[in-house]
């Protein structure tokens, strides 16, 4: 067993883990934040996608002992003071069929604007190449995030 | 039927693009998918066979038992004491296979045994102390080996692997054949491949003890049916079993046949005495989930000098693996494709159902149609090049006309509406088809091999469950229908329960503009719960989200039962108005005089009527404002082998791909794909653009990248996501979409079906492009998936992939 302690969303959590326990469990069944999913199991479909520490990793693939003194946002800790501009345009764009890649795809453009605030078509792409999603065919995603990158800009400026 | 304008009083709502009601929540991650139901559970992890085939000589699992924090272990001897064998739908010989395997498993991941532990990870490290003593069988894997005369039987009552083969003709084939002066045959292999749903099957069943009655919490795409096949593989009666459906994480069909596991964790709960979850892996959903099969299609076409052609017939032999619930479906379901958009006379089917070692088969998004519609427009383009013909102009000499619609195939199927030759001329001028074409007879002067592939298709919605009956006498399910509530609730607002769950159609967003624009209100003044609960939500037989339903007879129940509230209230407002109803009208939430506006009463004040001042209602008036309505689809025909319809509604499109292939590497890659297509009316644009684009995806990755590869010992080779290769976000084409609205005029809303629509045709534009990329080297495509290796392989060798 390990003692972890972390900060998810920006509340502190201190917890026994087994050494086995994944990261993407201990959100989901410990810090019972259910919005991260699992999808495959292998790395493949980043469903489970959070922000740990400043970077978009997939928690299926990652221990909840490694995330000891960590900092993680998961997709119930993006919003503040209302949606944020890559969820407002998932919705505006139909970017969303039945919900279950969502988490880990704005997680994953989070991730890609973070580093990237002006991505082309191609980089976008390229940024989701390990996110699944078998509802949408992708183009009204990569939309969403073209257009929040283009909002998220915007409100930089001013 | 009703006509449009006598069901929607406003135009405000119905076509356009709203904000989906369910975004919200699920964009900030607050759906409610079963995993993340918050209850109290032990959790299931099973047992399943390492063997393709073999016998099970003795189980023991003491071992699991006595590791701490077991709390029950079932295995297939104890869960067949306590159940029925599995029903079949569609095959003819008789084939006992019970939830779990009992003597003998017959495929690779057939459950054997199942554990229930404080957590899944001590459920797992259970399963390795369960020892299992099994005796090898010769495995049975692929059609070739299943026919042979002396192969060993997967089920041995059948006495054979086939358990259906059936013969159809429709028209006079033979006359056709003669009169024909082309006949051109070829046989096209199809493999495996699944819509894989991004979340896999989840379960959770609780048995209560004090009602000996069970709840159970399941992404089940078909609950109307499962109900009875759960009952009765249990023996309990109906009331016995409340199934609830919550979110579902995407369905393509794949979750249409997920009840044998709710029978498997139904039982564990009560042995365990604790609800039991149950959460299928990836790797459990590739192996042992389900697959649409595999299949041989010998293909004929007889056709006159001019391209017309004037019969098919096909040899549909299809692998469906080893569950025989679902088994034989694939083949009987082409009829509603047979001719596709093409007035073709004469038709010849003949079906056969092969049981084999591979894993289970179920209805996944086309279910055999897009094999259809492969075969078919390979062959359009194979004559169209025996012909001399543009693969263009061979589809417009032989397409249904708009002035023969509603045309009749021979078989019986009824094409309601469309306008296909336009739909195609609209296809050439959205790619730019004449320019294409020199750019790629320019670019193989360079060394480039573009190619062009157009595929037409027709894409049926509904299924007429009566099809069934043309191998097994009638069936238990014929026609198609559905139910739904609406309620108008204390404040005015309306509410929605539907006989069918979501998994991801955005069905309360559409349900909700329908009900706008038929009570002159908004749509946020409209919820639904998309969920469904057995005990609370009205539902049929055919209860469940598939076949493109919803927009038939889904929202035909949702029209029916608010026309119900919309005329009680109506007469409500009269009597308080003390008008007649034909002197009131509808608007913005209140029904008013139609000449004085001022004289109106608002939904509320109806509902303080309805509910509370009952004193005060009408004579022979009920109180109350909630009202169910079931609506079946009026064209399903009735069990006749010789005039029946598989579906009844039929939506078209073409689709043009356009790819380079690099014949070093093998690599496809897309330089552009057109789509126009046609679903009648438009409810929801934006959904309808996601259902489009996202079906075609199906194809592509069909088309060139899934496929479950089993091994000549029955072990299935790609069993996550790094061997079965989805569609990704780089790699799949930007698609450049069109629509036209030929509305269906058996559907309430003049609606068709979108959902499984670019899966049927995009497997041909795909093979058509690459054998048109690659017609220098006189390469024929007559199998999928078209790989990097088959290619290679094509241009250098073999001169077919």
């Amino acid at each position: 067993m390990h003692r972890i302690k972390l900060k998810i969303n920006g509340q502190d959590l201190e917890n026994e883990v087994d050494a086995r326990l994944l990261l993407v469990h201990y959100i989901r069944e410990k810090a019972r934040l259910t919005g991260t999913h699992v999808g495959c199991d292998t790395g493949n479909c980043g469903a489970c996608t959070v922000i740990f520490n400043g970077k978009a990793i997939k928690s299926c693939m990652t221990l909840a002992a490694q995330a000891d003194g960590a900092e993680i946002m998961t997709i119930e800790g993006l919003a503040k003071n209302g949606l944020h501009p890559i969820q407002k345009a998932f919705m505006e764009k139909f970017a969303i069929q039945c919900g279950y890649c969502t988490p880990g795809m704005v997680m994953s453009a989070y991730g890609l604007l973070s580093a990237n605030p002006s991505p082309d078509e191609a980089e976008i792409r390229e940024a989701l190449e390990g996110n699944l999603c078998m509802c949408t065919g992708y183009q009204q995603i990569i939309e969403a995030v073209a257009r929040a990158a283009e909002g998220m800009r915007g409100a930089g400026k001013k | 039927m009703l006509k449009l304008d006598e069901i929607l009083v406003t135009r405000n709502w119905v076509g356009k693009p709203v904000q989906r009601q369910e975004d919200l929540r699920l964009v900030k991650g607050e759906g409610s998918y079963v995993d993340d139901l918050e209850m109290d559970c032990h959790h299931a992890a099973i047992l399943r066979s390492p063997h393709a085939h073999a016998r099970i000589k003795k189980i023991d699992v003491s071992k699991a038992l006595a590791l701490k924090g077991v709390i029950a272990v079932l295995t297939g001897q104890e869960v067949a004491a306590q159940t029925k064998p599995i029903s079949a739908r569609a095959i003819t010989r008789p084939a006992t296979q019970y939830v779990m395997a009992v003597d003998k498993v017959r495929y690779v991941g057939e459950p054997v045994a199942v554990v229930a532990a404080e957590d899944r990870y001590i459920a797992e490290d259970a399963l390795e102390l369960i020892e299992v003593d099994y005796e090898a069988l010769p495995p049975v894997v692929t059609l070739e080996d299943a026919l042979k005369p002396d192969a060993p039987l997967v089920f041995e009552e059948a006495g054979s692997n086939v358990l259906m083969h059936d013969l159809m003709e429709h028209g006079d084939f033979a006359g056709a054949c003669q009169e024909a002066d082309l006949l051109l045959k070829e046989t096209f292999k199809v493999h495996r491949y699944s819509s894989t749903p991004l979340e896999p099957w989840a379960i959770i069943a609780k048995y209560q003890k004090g009602s000996d009655a069970f709840l159970v919490w399941a992404n089940d795409q078909q609950h109307g049916r499962s109900i009875t096949n759960v009952c009765n593989t249990l023996g309990i009666p109906t009331h016995k079993l409340r199934l609830m459906v919550p979110d579902s994480g995407g369905g393509f069909g794949i979750k249409l046949a997920l009840w044998p596991y709710i029978v498997i964790l139904s039982l564990l709960a009560k042995k365990a005495n604790k609800p039991v979850k149950w959460i299928q892996t990836r790797r459990e959903h590739l192996t042992a989930g389900s697959h649409a099969p595999d299949a041989n299609v010998e293909i004929e076409l007889a056709l006159k000098k001019d391209g017309r052609i004037l019969a098919v017939g096909i040899k549909d032999t299809q692998n469906d693996g080893s569950f025989v619930h679902t088994a034989g479906i694939y083949g009987l379901i082409k009829f509603a494709t047979m001719v596709g958009c093409y007035n073709i006379k004469a038709t010849k089917a003949e079906l056969l159902s092969v049981v084999t070692n591979k894993g289970p088969t179920v209805q996944n998004r086309g279910v055999g149609k897009p094999t259809m519609i492969f075969v078919l427009e390979r062959m359009v383009d194979l004559a169209a090049k025996k012909l001399g013909l543009d693969p263009s102009e061979i589809r417009f000499r032989n397409f249904v006309k708009p002035e023969q619609m509603p045309y009749t195939t021979p078989s019986g199927e009824i094409y309601e509406s469309g306008d296909y030759p336009e739909c195609l001329r609209r296809a050439l001028e959205l790619v730019g088809y004449e320019e294409l074409k020199r750019r790629r007879d320019a670019a193989r002067k360079n060394g480039k091999y573009l190619g062009i592939g157009i595929s037409a298709g027709v894409e049926p919605g509904t299924s007429n469950l009566g099809y069934y009956y043309t191998a097994r006498g009638t069936p238990e399910y014929t026609g198609n229908a559905e139910g739904a509530i609406v309620s108008v609730d204390y404040d005015g607002n309306v509410n929605v329960l539907l006989g069918s769950a979501d998994t991801g159609q955005g069905h309360a967003t559409t349900t909700a503009q329908v009900i706008a624009d038929m009570l002159a209100i908004t749509p946020d003044n409209v919820s639904m719960n998309s969920h469904v609960d057995s005990l609370i939500s009205p539902f049929l037989g055919h209860s469940g989200v598939y076949s493109n339903k919803f927009n038939d007879v889904d929202l035909g129940a949702v029209v029916m039962a608010t026309k119900k509230i919309r005329d009680k209230m109506l007469r409500l407002a009269a009597h308080m108005l003390e008008l007649d109803v034909n002197q009131l009208k509808l608007k913005d939430g209140k029904i008013c005089s139609a000449k004085d506006e001022a004289k109106a009463v608002s939904f509320k004040e109806i509902a303080s009527l309805a509910y509370k001042k009952i004193l005060f209602l009408p004579a022979g008036e009920e109180p109350g404002l909630k009202e169910i309505a079931y609506y079946r689809n009026p064209i399903a025909k009735l069990p006749n082998r010789k005039d029946f319809n598989i579906q009844l509604t039929h939506a078209n499109s073409v689709h043009i791909a356009v790819v380079e292939v690099d014949v070093q590497s093998g690599m496809i890659e897309f330089l552009k794909y057109g789509i126009v297509h046609d679903c009648g009316r438009q409810i929801h644009p934006g959904i309808v653009e996601g259902m489009a684009i996202g079906s075609t995806v199906h194809g592509v990755g069909a088309s060139l990248l899934e496929e479950f590869v089993y091994n000549e010992d029955g072990q299935l080779l790609s069993t996550t996501f790094m061997d079965y290769m989805k569609p990704l976000a780089m790699g799949v084409p930007k698609f450049e979409l069109a629509h036209m609205e030929s509305p269906c005029p058996y559907t309430l809303l003049g609606t068709k079906a979108v959902g499984e629509g670019g899966s049927l045709p995009s497997l041909a534009a795909i093979a058509n492009a690459v054998e048109d990329a690659l017609a220098p080297f006189g390469v024929k495509v007559t199998s999928l998936p078209i790989t990097p290796e088959k290619v290679v392989r094509a241009v250098t060798e073999s001169k077919q992939i």
